[in-house]
């Protein structure tokens, strides 16, 4: 039993350094690791060169003699220079960026630019042709080419612009105020910019410096340093000037770079800068990991792939249909490029973008900044998280968790805004173990936060001391003013050798003369200097039962992996110990032993009060979450337990080997849906046996693991074909965020590695904010498959009149130049109002989408946009263009193989069907009416096809015709340019657009009803019959 | 009165069958580039062609190009239903077009406020109509007296046959359609109103002797009343007076269109009617220059300004004779 005890307390208060062997085999393999992944040979050196790092074994002669300076006086000025500029600044090289030129160029052929560039070429060929022919209207190929480079170099600055604008935000984000740092030169103190600083340099730490570089201490008091970012633990690190470890990252006479000094002070010498140091390290190995491509790029480069390859062969065929129906060559690169114009949604990828960019815009509202616009959809078809626990689960403070006095365990609220605590106070024996731990503490708030609410005050002191102030001020207030009422007389300080900590106090009480003795420390060192124990505020003798008693809460709160302190007191009796008696701390001339035990207080880094809440949510949204830290195993486990990680009816083999008294092997594995895997065990593991573990268990935790080991288990989970989220904060995280399909950093705790390799940064530090990110994610992926069927849609439509015009020779129904002023006029509104069409239905409660299966544009949307509703728009369309040219005099019949002589400009008195003639400007005339109808009746029916991509599912009156306003005013924008290009500019010859009359907007509005209700029937049908042939043919 | 021609209704039906085999066509092209793009990954030639293969044919699931092929039939079956309702609809909504149309008469005449003017011959070069010949050699001017001759063919008496003689100098309208089969009469327009330039006193119109007859029609527009109750006029001028001022003789008299042929009834009222023409006989063309003429017919209604139409109200041409 004793040896148990002793084992769950140094697990607990020895947190870092317990197994020595794991940890440095841990890090042995951790630099095996980087050195095998295949990186440059020359960061191989480098890491080589990091496992001789053997600062730490040399004394302080040997250190002067090798960097050649002076601990006593420092560097001089000049040699700091020639090291300076031989080693350059002391700064991590930020990740290399791609040139602006490239990225703008990247838009400039990117998407279906190439296509327009072939559109605009082929213009600017017939143009060429045409002029040496002599031909008149030979400029128009000359503006349409011209047209058609604007659009694509247009598009292409817009897209930049947007990439450029959420850099931006990333830039003014990640500017930190330059560090100061105190350092001895030429023998004088001084302050220099810490990018100053040089191997050799003599620096001064003390508590609340950011360390500006890897130092050797030379001479430290009583230092301690914060390294959870570098390896995921919230315990501090006590720091000395002794060499205590081989490993360098295990001895405590090294410091890190960008650890923060907790408290004492320090000296060291600079042994490591900028991006030599091991920080420095792992944000390189975190540089070298690719940039993988994020699903939504997949998606859209997919859809591209489809139009573009529908826009060519299409083309490519009509092209050789025009051809061999004998129409001159020119005339049929002519028709090629009308036919790519139509084909290609100009518009689109503009589109895309901006709906991104809005829903960034909404996700940074709700505390999530976007870095990359396309990280926007990654959260939403995320299948895993991977989830840092330290500051993103947990709130990475210690906080008091439990309590056990009167022989019960008490809880205590954890939450981030805990103003009371509700346990039962009444007991005498709470009146005694607040005092104890009110005065038994040296911890104190910085003064001057008295407005401040007491969760958030700074103090000075450690952690769990910090954690035992603040629980005092919450229930008893005042806590500096109750420890000057009881002035402290003497005092041992907390040390590892005797594991307690000692005061001796007067009482506050004027007429009792005693003095109080008070006592913390571990449970166990503290239980044996005490005979007796507080039962209801009376002392009861401590016999085997009690003793049993306190051992079974003792595991208890041990087992919920939280740190133990016991605490116990003595009054010391008047008459041995005199108003003048001179308490030694030294030779303890006073009763260490045979105390009265009063209690247990344990603590724990709670988790966040958000956190179960999201968790559950990110469950029924079918999204793995899985925990990796760097912490140990039951710590991980408990937090997972408490966060729902581990859900409360799930147990690991170890459990129901425990529960069932069984070996560990004798365990069906299948049985355990939980599992936690030591980083240890991982290190032995083959890809099978993770992939086993991955695939097998739906709850894992993974502790003790290193950065490598982070970057495996994210390799492992995208094996598996999911979309890995990766949460973290510290630098240790920074590769797994990067590997990530998103990795999302944290924004105050976050060190800026993480930041730097994190595609999404949580501002408030709240996992919580990831649901809103998933749910957002998720949308925009609906409402990107509703903005693309819907632009989609009149691509048949704006390429029917070019082949109906090849084939049946009839005037052309709508120009090139009208067919952009639909992708790019009246289509871009609506098609953005789509991006805020809100859920049809509760998206949290569906699995996420698989990535190669729930493709962005799937078939069903392809065949459904073009070869249904895109049929119906085309004839309502060409009804508007029948119309208007029979009601001018040419019917319909008159109309086919009319071509030639239609477009002969030698022909001026051309016979319509009632025997009027016509000049060929006055037929050019008709034929923009008929663009321009063409152009309404595309427009008014773009209007219905808006409102029907409202839902895909729902029929519309159940998603709410009127819920989206934009929508509305989408609409309104596009009729209002069709009105302003039709009646505003109808006079501009260039633009081909006349004034229409009324009745022609109405033309196409039958059918625009009639894409709506087909549209209600398909709807109905695919809710009447899931499943059916129809659903799976008709659903999109 | 079906309008719909025969023809017409081919086109539709042709249409439809032309448009179900284009867009199965597509549907096959779509489910093969869906598919084609998904297979854009890093994949190995290979691999790639064996994806395909299997793509064309599953021999595992009996799926052809990704579907059953019970399951193609249903969605052919389904397509043909959907196009064969789509034409239908689209027949319909001509023929009711067709309804509402009045026969005689266009709806709207938007584009028809003002007549277009051509000239004959309508010889076209490099910069417009042109008029370049030699007047020694005959081979150069035969294609202007071909093109005449062949022209006012249509204006010789028997194709006149059916016209009545109109005398008066007034608008001839006709409210009811006193003409043989329900049509509206058609005033005569004979060549020999050309006088000189009917090509019947001389067959040459005056091309050898380098004095060329030109002949100007006016567009046709159903009701269009030319002149407002004076009779439109030809007036040609050069456009650049560097020569001496043209010395033309206009035929019929003051080159003027008779008010009785107006207004045009259109192609189902009067099948036979013919535009009046005004023949100009240019007199003293420099020789060896070209002359560049402006042909404007003058009238109340008649528009001649428009910048963006040539044609409109007038003609312009060049002529260049040489000796």
């Amino acid at each position: 039993m004793g040896k148990k005890r002793s084992d769950i307390y140094s697990v607990e208060i020895h947190g870092t350094q317990d197994p020595e062997k794991t940890d440095k085999e841990d890090e042995e393999e951790k630099y095996k690791d980087l050195k095998g992944n295949k990186k440059k040979s020359k960061k191989t050196e480098d890491l080589k060169k990091e496992l001789d790092l053997d600062d730490h074994k040399l004394s302080k002669e040997e250190l002067e003699e090798k960097y050649t300076t002076s601990i006593s006086k420092g560097l001089t000025s000049a040699r700091a220079a020639e090291i300076l500029a031989r080693d350059g600044p002391n700064a991590l090289t930020p990740p290399k960026s791609t040139p602006e030129i490239i990225k703008f160029l990247k838009q400039m052929v990117g998407g279906f630019s190439i296509l327009l560039w072939v559109g605009a070429l082929l213009c600017w060929i017939a143009f060429g042709i045409q002029v040496a022919q002599g031909v008149a209207s030979a400029f128009d190929n000359l503006y349409l080419g011209v047209v058609l480079a604007l659009v694509v170099i247009l598009t292409g600055i817009f897209a930049y612009y947007q990439e450029a604008k959420s850099t931006n935000i990333m830039a003014s984000f990640s500017k930190m105020i330059p560090q100061q740092a105190l350092v001895i030169r030429d023998g004088e103190k001084r302050e220099v910019s810490a990018e100053q600083l040089v191997v050799g340099d003599m620096v001064e730490i003390k508590g609340g410096d950011r360390i500006p570089a890897d130092i050797r201490l030379i001479f430290a008091q009583g230092c301690k340093v914060d390294n959870s970012s570098l390896t995921g633990e919230s315990e501090p690190q006590s720091r000395s000037c002794d060499f205590t470890h081989e490993n360098p990252l295990e001895t405590k006479n090294i410091a890190f770079y960008s650890t923060t000094c907790l408290e004492g002070t320090a000296t060291g010498m600079v042994i490591n800068t900028g991006d030599q140091t091991i920080i420095g390290r792992i944000a390189s190995l975190a540089s070298g990991v690719g940039n993988e491509k994020t699903p939504i790029a997949i998606e859209i480069e997919h859809f591209v792939h489809i139009v573009a390859g529908v826009a060519v062969s299409i083309g490519v065929l009509f092209f050789i249909i025009a051809v061999s129906m004998k129409y001159k060559v020119l005339d049929s690169i002519i028709f090629l490029i009308g036919i790519i114009v139509a084909n290609v949604p100009e518009g689109l990828l503009a589109t895309v973008t901006v709906s991104l960019s809005l829903t960034a815009k909404r996700m940074a509202k709700k505390n999530c900044l976007v870095k990359n616009l396309e990280a926007v959809e990654t959260l939403g078809s995320t299948s895993i998280i991977c989830s840092d626990k330290t500051g993103t689960l947990t709130q990475n403070r210690m906080t008091v968790a439990h309590l056990w006095f009167d022989d019960q365990i008490y809880s205590a609220d954890t939450s981030e805004e805990q103003t009371t605590q509700s346990f039962d106070q009444s007991s005498q024996s709470w009146a005694a173990l607040s005092k104890v731990v009110t005065l038994c503490n040296r911890a104190e708030f910085k003064p001057g936060q008295e407005n401040v609410p007491i969760m958030k005050r700074v103090v000075v002191g450690d952690a769990s001391e910090t954690a035992l102030l603040k629980f005092a001020e919450v229930i008893l207030g005042d806590v500096m003013g109750i420890r000057k009422r009881n002035r402290k007389l003497a005092e041992i300080p907390f040390n590892s050798t005797n594991k307690f900590q000692l005061s001796i106090h007067e009482t506050e009480d004027p007429n009792d003369k005693r003095f109080l003795m008070v006592m913390k420390g571990a449970p166990e060192r503290i239980l044996e200097r005490c005979s007796t124990i507080m039962i209801n505020g009376e002392e009861q003798p401590l016999d085997r039962e009690r003793a049993e008693a306190f051992q079974t809460a003792y595991m208890e709160l041990g087992g919920l992996g939280e740190r133990v302190l016991g605490f116990c007191h003595l009054y010391l009796p008047e008459d041995e110990f005199p108003d003048t008696y001179p308490f030694d701390t030294d030779s303890m001339n006073f009763p260490t032993s045979n105390l009265c035990f009063v209690g247990l207080l344990s603590m724990i880094d709670p988790p966040r009060s958000t956190v179960p809440d999201a968790v559950s949510k990110c469950r029924s949204a079918g999204i793995k979450v899985i925990m990796v830290t760097g912490d140990h195993p039951i710590t991980a486990k408990a937090i997972a337990k408490s966060v729902g990680i581990i859900s409360a009816n799930s147990e690991t083999v170890e459990d129901i080997a425990k529960r069932l008294n069984v070996p560990v092997e004798q365990v069906n594995k299948e049985d355990a849906r939980a599992a936690v895997i030591n980083g240890m065990e991982l290190k032995d593991m083959t890809t099978e046996q993770l992939d086993e573990i991955l695939i097998n268990h739906s709850e894992i935790v993974f502790a003790r693991t290193s950065p490598q080991q982070k970057l495996i288990i994210v390799e492992g989970c995208q094996r598996q074909d999911a979309v890995v989220a990766v949460t973290g904060d510290g630098v240790n995280d920074s590769p797994a965020l990067k590997k990530a399909d998103i990795g999302i950093a944290m924004g105050i705790a976050g060190s800026d590695a993480a930041k730097n390799a994190a595609d999404m940064i949580l501002l408030d530090d709240n996992f919580a904010s990831i649901v809103t990110g998933v749910e957002e994610g998720r949308l925009i992926f609906d409402n990107l498959k509703k903005t693309i069927a819907y632009t989609l849609t009149k691509n048949i439509a704006e390429l029917c009149p070019f082949l109906i015009y090849i084939i049946a020779s009839v005037p052309l129904p709508i120009g090139t130049i009208t067919i952009l002023f639909i992708d790019l006029g009246t289509d871009i509104i609506p098609s953005v109002a789509l991006a805020y069409e809100k859920a049809e239905s509760d998206i949290m409660n569906r699995r996420p989408r698989h990535k190669k299966k729930d493709r962005l544009v799937n078939e069903q949307l392809a065949v459904y946009s073009y070869l249904q509703i895109g049929i119906i728009q085309s004839i309502g369309a060409f009804l508007a263009y029948f119309t208007v040219y029979a009601e001018q005099g040419w019917l319909p019949n008159t109309l086919l193989g009319l071509r030639v002589n239609w477009e002969d400009d030698y022909y001026n008195d051309i016979e319509d069907s009632y025997g009027q003639e016509w000049t060929r400007y006055q037929r050019t005339y008709l034929q923009w009416t008929g663009y321009t109808a063409f152009f309404v009746s595309i427009t008014i029916q773009q209007v219905a096809d808006l409102i029907i991509r409202k839902t895909r599912r729902n029929s519309i009156f159940q998603q709410g015709l009127l819920r989206n306003k934009v929508i509305w005013v989408g609409i309104v924008s596009q009729i209002a340019i069709a009105l302003i290009l039709s009646y505003g500019l109808g006079s501009v010859t260039a633009l081909n657009f006349t004034p229409l009359r009324v009745q022609y907007w109405f033309v196409a509005m039958p059918y625009a009803i009639l894409i709506w209700v087909y549209d209600e029937i398909r709807k109905l049908f695919i809710r009447q019959y899931p499943g059916s042939w129809w659903d799976k043919n008709m659903y999109y | 009165a079906v309008w719909a021609s025969v023809e017409f209704l081919g086109f539709l039906c042709s249409l439809g069958l032309g448009g179900l085999s284009v867009c199965l066509g597509c549907f096959v092209c779509l489910v093969f580039f869906e598919k084609m793009a998904a297979l854009n990954e890093k994949k190995t030639c290979s691999q790639r062609m064996e994806n395909f293969k299997r793509f064309v044919w599953n021999p595992d699931t009996g799926q052809l190009m990704g579907r059953t092929l019970i399951n193609w039939v249903w969605i052919s079956l389904y397509y043909v239903a959907f196009y064969i309702v789509m034409t239908g609809l689209f027949s319909l909504a001509i023929y009711s077009l067709m309804r509402t149309l009045n026969p005689y008469t266009p709806d709207y005449q938007d584009r028809l406020k003002s007549p277009g003017v051509t000239l004959r011959p309508d010889v076209y070069g490099e910069g417009g109509l042109e008029i370049y010949y030699n007047a020694s050699d005959k081979n150069s001017w035969e294609k202007y007296v071909t093109t005449l001759h062949k022209f006012l063919s249509a204006y010789n008496t028997t194709a006149q046959h059916a016209n009545i003689n109109c005398t008066s100098e007034k608008y001839f309208f006709q409210k009811s359609f006193l003409g043989p089969n329900k049509t509206k009469y058609s005033c005569k327009f004979t060549s020999d109103m050309l006088e000189n330039c009917s090509g019947l006193a001389n067959s040459t119109f005056g091309f050898p002797e380098g004095q060329p007859c030109l002949i100007i029609k006016m567009n046709r527009i159903i009701n269009f009343l030319p002149g407002n109750g004076t009779a439109p006029r030809v007036s040609c001028t050069a456009q650049h007076d560097d020569f001496s001022p043209l010395e033309l003789q206009y035929y019929p008299v003051n080159g003027t269109f008779n008010l009785h042929y107006f207004p045009y009834y259109g192609k189902k009222a009067q099948p036979t009617y013919s535009n009046p023409l005004v023949a100009v006989k240019f007199l003293n063309i420099t020789r060896n220059a070209e002359v560049t003429v402006v042909c404007r017919v003058i009238g109340t209604g008649i528009t001649s300004d428009n910048p963006h139409d040539p044609y409109e109200g007038k003609v312009e041409f060049k002529m260049r004779i040489q000796d």
